[in-house]
């Protein structure tokens, strides 16, 4: 049983999610179904039907589709990225990436990465239960780790190529 | 008869936005509660798939507010309350329902002849 509140749960903010539901809006409706079965003991996917169709029904909004911001957000995701490594490779071996100096590579590399992840923040509002305030969805505690190490591990592997080589 | 509590989906829909302001407006009350006052009055079970959309629908509109409360040792619940735009709409929609209804059943034939 709370595994299947869990899962409904879990299925439906994402469903909200992919409509681009605001946060609180999101906790409100997740909230109602919690409060909902909690009374009525019944199945969730059962009082409310399949938590895709719920998300569109209750909200009446259509899977948004990628837009132009969101290819903005992409290809300048990926320049900063690459800009860093290349800047931060450059760094430690010496060597400059095309007609940029390492450091200029890192500066223009922080220079795109920091408004787009000021922009990601922004339109990702939390989900917050209207009920405690608290995050429904919470980020997990290790996810920046890895996101970081993902980032950090080519660096890493190429600086000790390069050490090992040279 | 055995046709009752499974009225066609689509008589339910067009009466539940009104039924259920009726129900809110009768006193302060949470979305489980609304669905048992329904089917104690014969309408049958409302599922949480509809009535939520409606309870929010008419949020939206104005016609109820709604707060989050804490209950006896349970989960929150969602109170919901009448707007005084809500009791003018009830007001105005409880007139013109009867009327409708009373035309369309003239129209009808009488129960003696359908049987």
């Amino acid at each position: 049983m709370i595994t299947d509140l869990d899962t409904y749960r879990r299925d439906l903010i994402l469903a909200l999610r992919v409509r681009d539901v605001p946060g609180d809006r999101i906790g409100e409706i997740v909230a109602e179904v919690e409060s909902h079965v909690a009374d009525t003991g019944e199945d969730p996917h059962e009082a409310f039907g399949p938590a895709r169709e719920y998300a569109a029904t209750t909200t009446g909004l259509a899977r948004s589709r990628w837009g132009w911001t969101d290819l903005a957000v992409a290809v300048a995701a990926g320049a900063a990225g690459w800009l860093l490594a290349g800047g931060l490779l450059g760094l430690v071996s010496g060597t400059s990436l095309g007609p940029l100096r390492p450091w200029a590579a890192v500066a223009l590399g922080l220079a795109v990465a920091a408004p787009t992840v000021v922009h990601l923040r922004r339109t990702t509002s939390a989900v917050r239960d209207p009920r405690t305030g608290r995050d429904m969805a919470p980020f997990p505690r290790w996810a920046p780790w890895l996101l970081g190490g993902l980032l950090a591990l080519p660096v890493a592997v190429a600086a000790v190529v390069l050490v090992a080589f040279s | 008869m055995q046709i009752d509590e499974s009225w066609p989906s689509d008589w339910l829909r067009a009466v539940l936005p009104l039924s259920v302001l009726a129900v809110v407006a009768e006193e302060e009350t949470y979305g489980y509660a609304v669905a048992q006052r329904l089917r104690e009055a014969g309408l049958g079970a409302v599922k949480g798939g509809t009535l939520y959309p409606v309870l929010n629908r008419l949020e939206e509109d104005g016609l109820m507010r709604s707060s989050w409360r804490e209950g006896a040792g349970g989960p929150g619940r969602k109170f919901f309350t009448v707007t005084a735009a809500g009791r003018a709409e009830l007001a105005g929609r409880t007139t013109a329902w009867h009327l409708f209804t009373g035309r369309a059943t003239a129209l009808l034939p009488s129960l003696e002849d359908s049987r």
